[in-house]
């Protein structure tokens, strides 16, 4: 009886042979075209070289995932429509259990394609990992719960932002290699320029690097993308690539913005309060020579800050410093007599981001 | 109803004595109805994170959730649907199935069976206990990335020590299913004669039993860091941020596969019954089973290709690999499918849509197994789909292909086809509503887990089109539910076989009796049922 | 009913007993929870020049190797008990049996006085973490180990093992061979293998 339901279907599949032939013959080509449309159209170019070689190779994969996609669902949809059970069908279909023939085939087809995507995937992966051996400009990028400071190791000038409230900037210039270090100071974090293409993560205890050419002009939104707790959302930044009279123009505008900070010296008692992770005042200033008390208030419930001041924000010398404290919460410290000049204040747990300038003025 | 009038008195106890029943019962049975029961109520909590989630993200802006209760909800959604969801769904099926596919009378030890069930709601209350906490519950996301979740609050104790209590369960549940496979075959059922769902299961009791102690060695780490005052995790004082990766990894990604083996060994089982075919290339499906099981190994650091810490060739060619028995697996079921006599019936619609949806989730995993493409979308909404490709469209769309089929024989009542229909169709429609548009959401750089974004960056439409599908998705289970408790109400009519179908259980009346068969068909092939339908021999010894 | 060609009832048991091979399998699955701590130790090894790390005394091997005496020396003490049931001798059995529980017992205690002479705590970074958290592990294992064999040395006192039926004493003796092999691994690494 089996027997006789196998030659059945047999004949019936003979007769209509040729038609998948013909219907495949333009399913294929349209779903590369749409697939190709739908990569280009959805997945970003890419604005630096390495990232267009990301994207090349995401094209080539759609390309290759094509033909599966639109085999695998064209069989199922054929195979429910031409093979569905008639009411005057017997209840079997030919009994076939496969053949070792059948299953050689089933494992050399995706072998094939897995050795090609991995050829081709080796070689973009060695473009993108490829360190370039003399960067132009060379950025420290920090990432603490949840803002960025980047500092221009080489122009001498640290970025950032206020937290919650306004991205960090980090502007480079077009067509020139530029290397980041990434550096956290509490959890993890993830560097992302979507537009770049790229990730990488940042990790407390361990330096990653690497490099990258923008060549696009333009400003790309960028954010942490790894979760990295309460506020994780905000924690975005902005690149801005401009090209090489802009960018110089740019680093001397902030070296000379550090420079003009400047405010009156306060009585003895200073006072100074952190909230949102955020200084409310970039400058204080006292007279040399008279004993100074400094009140430090931290509003920010359950997150640690304290009050240092240094000669520089490379920290050579340190001049003071309180202990952590948690908000909410004040302390108050006498501060050490300092000689005429301007100094750095941070706080130590956030870094520059929290930062500003301690000026000591003559009698 | 003939039944009915003959064992009056079996069929209404005081209720007091059947709850203590259903308490006390040693019955794979009824431990496997429980499993189910257990595993939908948490995916109905689960489900609702979900839906508050995607109601917060359908516009840009804070809407309803503070960022601390956002992160909250994602945390528990991930957990509860991994680990108190999915896998005991599937266990749940193996429960009452395994046992009655291979002939048994119950599983080998059946009072470690129990232990393994009752650990499940305590460890599942341990972690939901974490909202009455002060700080509310883990926020770590289901990852729980070291050192932000050593920085959590008491709830993320509760996480870690729930999921102690989890892992213990499946562990104990692993070795059962492994000796039972074993051990307890009926005569006649030899390993080549296993019906594939129990191959399947197999395989992944196999990597829970290796797998799993690896998960409990980093929660105890990550609680010794936490109260001990260890410092695994620690790099300031001589620890490693990135152990915790290793370990958790190690782990997890085993347990993607643990939570999809069991799924693919239900379809393999229902495409042939509904295409009336043998299943195509079955040591062909065995032994992908089985190199799944061994690669799922080798494969963990391809979740940290952007830490720039991982040898990526090595981990991206054993990742691409994995799609060599996963192709086999497509090519074979396409193999069942040709030339069968196609019923479109509700198990039939969720194994073809499983197929379907799976196909995706498993091209867009290549992408990912290419360490450079990984560097873009990984840690993006391309990930959120690919997941929910895999363990939506893969392994739910498999467990309710489960469900329609096996629901006769659990309870004697066939579920209504046209309500399946409604239920596949809806279900279909808001997945894809609510899961495609994230492949876009990711390469255009949406970043996962995050509370809110800005509006202007390409998103907002395609995070409102998602929660309207996440919407469609709940009123197809809100169907699916209607459509069981409406059934439970009616009087038992299921034959012992309603389908046709090729396995042992189906040799036995719906729902079978407490010790399982009163007689067994003689095992000559992987379709003893089959077998003796084709030699016209009667199954149930009634007519 | 005429498709019944065998009963349920009828079938032989074959091979391995059920209660070993769930024991296999757990001490696999045990096995992989000691080397995931394994796995930790020679990873952050590896990531140090100096070990144990400045600051930490190297730990003496006195009374830690006459506690791996003891446990490993116990090993074969079951062993013999394991002989001994299997040509149905329960006096013996017990008698082995009694000599295991005293030296797992033994080891225990010495393990407790060594940590009050390492001269660390759990707090005092990686090597300690490492330490403390493995040894404990393990030592909750022996005593896990312990208590299993004391229920078996209750059950022959009862009676209830034989010749034919003593699948508690083998399944013991397996965990117990393992839970020894462990001890060897922490003592190499933690007492053997420093400098």
């Amino acid at each position: 009886m089996g027997q006789r339901v196998a030659n059945a279907s047999r004949h019936v599949t003979r007769r209509r042979v040729g038609r998948p032939g013909v219907r495949s013959r333009w399913a294929l080509p349209t779903g590369f075209l749409l697939l190709a449309l739908f990569s280009t159209g959805c997945a970003q170019a890419g604005a630096t070289v390495q990232g267009e070689k990301v994207h090349g190779l995401y094209v080539v994969i759609a390309i290759m995932a094509a033909p599966i996609f639109i085999g695998v669902e064209g069989l199922l949809l054929w195979s429910v429509f031409r093979f569905r059970k008639r009411q005057r069908d017997g209840g079997l279909g030919p009994q076939t259990f496969g053949t070792t023939r059948a299953l050689v085939i089933f494992f050399a087809i995706p072998s094939v394609i897995v050795a090609t995507l991995f050829a081709l995937g080796e070689q973009t992966l060695a473009t993108v990992q490829k360190q370039d051996p003399s960067p132009v400009v060379i950025i420290r990028a920090e990432g603490f719960q949840w803002e960025w400071t980047f500092y221009y190791l080489n122009e001498g000038f640290v970025v950032s932002g206020k937290t919650l409230h306004v991205p960090a900037l980090m502007v480079i210039p077009v067509d020139e290699p530029v290397k980041i270090q990434l550096h956290s100071r509490d959890v993890i974090h993830s560097f992302f320029v979507p537009a770049f293409l790229f990730k990488r993560d940042v990790i407390p205890g361990r330096t990653n690097t690497f490099t990258f050419t923008a060549n696009k002009i333009g400003t790309f939104p960028a954010q942490c993308a790894e979760f990295c707790g309460l506020w994780h959302s905000k924690m975005t930044f902005i690149v801005k690539v401009v090209n090489s009279t802009d960018y110089t123009a740019w680093t001397e505008q902030q070296i000379k913005a550090v420079q003009s900070i400047s405010c009156p010296p306060h009585g003895p008692a200073l006072s100074i309060v952190a909230k949102d992770i955020s200084w409310n005042t970039n400058c204080l200033a006292v007279r040399a020579g008279s004993p100074i008390s400094i009140s430090v208030t931290n509003r920010d419930a359950g997150i640690d800050h304290n009050f240092a001041i240094y000669d520089s924000f490379s920290q050579t010398k340190k001049f003071f410093q309180t202990g952590r404290f948690p908000g909410v919460s004040t302390r108050t410290d006498q501060l050490p007599p300092l000689p005429s000049g301007r100094y750095y204040f941070q706080c130590d747990v956030h870094g520059p981001s929290m930062s500003g300038v301690f000026i000591v003025g003559g009698k | 109803m003939a039944v009915t009038e003959a064992r009056p008195a079996a069929l209404a106890p005081r209720p007091a004595a059947r709850l203590i029943s259903w308490l006390t019962t040693t019955d794979h049975k009824k431990i496997g109805i429980l499993y189910l029961v257990n595993s939908f109520i948490f995916f109905v909590i689960g489900g609702v994170f979900a839906l508050l989630m995607r109601t917060e993200l359908a516009r840009p802006g804070t809407q309803i959730f503070h960022p601390n209760a956002y992160n909250q909800l994602f945390t528990l959604h991930g957990t509860l649907m991994i680990f108190l969801v999915i896998f005991p769904m599937l266990a749940g099926f193996g429960n009452y199935f395994v046992p009655l596919q291979i002939g048994a009378l119950d599983m080998a030890f059946p009072r470690i069976n129990a232990l393994s069930f009752w650990l499940l709601p305590v460890g599942g209350l341990t972690i939901l206990s974490g909202f009455l906490a002060q700080g509310g519950a883990a926020a770590a996301g289901w990852t729980s990335y070291v050192p932000l979740s050593v920085q959590g609050k008491a709830g993320q104790d509760l996480w870690t020590v729930g999921l102690l209590i989890v892992g213990t369960s499946s562990i104990l549940g692993g070795i059962n299913f492994i000796v039972t496979i074993l051990r307890l075959r009926a005569p006649g059922m030899t390993m080549m004669r296993l019906p594939i769902f129990v191959w399947s299961i197999l395989a992944q009791s196999l990597l829970v039993v290796l797998a799993t102690p690896v998960l409990t060695a980093g929660l105890i780490m990550l609680f010794a860091d936490r109260r001990l005052g260890t410092s695994f995790f620690d790099p300031t004082h001589g620890g490693n941020v990135l152990l915790w990766q290793h370990t958790f990894w190690f782990f997890a990604h085993p347990e993607v596969y643990i939570l999809i083996l069991a799924a693919w060994g239900a379809v393999s089982e229902i495409l042939p019954v509904f295409s009336g075919k043998p299943l195509f290339g079955y040591p062909g499906v065995v032994l992908s089973f089985l190199m799944i099981t061994a690669l799922s190994f080798t494969v963990w650091a391809h979740h940290m290709f952007a830490t720039g810490a991982v040898e990526l060739p090595f981990f991206s060619i054993t990742t691409e690999m994995i799609s060599i028995p996963t192709g086999v697996l497509f090519f074979n079921w396409l193999a069942t499918l040709w030339k069968g006599k196609i019923r479109l019936e509700p198990p039939m619609l969720f194994a073809l849509g499983f197929i379907a949806m799976f196909l995706i989730g498993g091209i867009d995993g290549v992408w990912m197994a290419s360490p450079a493409v990984d560097f873009a979308i990984t840690d993006t909404y391309w990930v959120v789909a690919h997941i929910h490709y895999v363990l939506f469209g893969g392994t739910v769309f498999g467990i309710m292909a489960a469900m329609y089929y096996w629901f006769p024989k659990i309870t004697g009542r066939m579920l209504s086809k046209r309500l399946g229909q409604w239920h596949f169709w809806l279900q279909f429609a808001g997945f894809n509503l609510t899961f495609f548009p994230m492949h876009v959401l990711g390469l255009r750089g949406m970043p996962r887990r995050i509370a809110d974004y800005a509006p202007g960056r390409g998103w907002s439409f395609l995070n409102l089109v998602a929660t309207a599908g996440a919407f469609l998705i709940a009123v197809s289970i809100a169907i699916f539910f209607d459509n069981v408790f409406v059934t439970l109400r009616k009087p038992r009519t299921a034959s012992a076989d309603p389908w046709g179908a090729n396995t042992l259980e189906w040799a036995t009346s719906s729902p079978p009796p407490p010790h399982n068969f009163d007689a067994l068909p003689p095992i000559r092939s992987a379709r003893p049922v089959f077998d003796a339908r084709q030699a016209g021999l009667s199954l149930e010894g009634q007519p | 009913m005429s498709v019944a060609e065998t009963t349920v009832d009828e079938r032989a048991i074959r091979g391995t007993s059920g209660p070993i091979l769930g024991m296999v399998l757990f001490v696999a699955s045990e096995a992989m929870f000691f080397a995931a701590f394994f796995g930790a130790y020679f990873t952050i090894r590896a990531a140090n020049h100096v070990w144990p790390p400045r600051g930490i005394p190297i730990p003496k091997l006195g009374l830690p190797a006459v506690a791996t005496a003891m446990l490993v020396s116990s090993s074969f003490v079951l062993q013999a008990g394991v002989r001994a049931i299997r040509r149905g001798d329960a006096k013996s059995l017990e008698r082995w049996l009694g000599i295991t529980i005293l030296l797992g017992a033994g080891f225990l205690v010495l393990q407790l006085r060594d940590y009050a002479h390492t001269g660390f705590s759990i707090h005092d970074g990686i090597y300690p973490s490492l330490f403390y958290v493995m040894t404990s592990l393990h030592m909750a294992h022996v005593f896990g180990g312990v208590l299993f064999l004391s229920l078996v040395f209750a059950q022959s006192r009862t009676g209830q093992l034989s010749m034919v039926r003593h699948e508690p004493v083998e399944a013991g003796a397996i965990y117990w061979h393992f839970v020894d092999a462990v001890w060897i691994g922490l003592f190499t690494v933690f007492y053997l293998l420093v400098q």
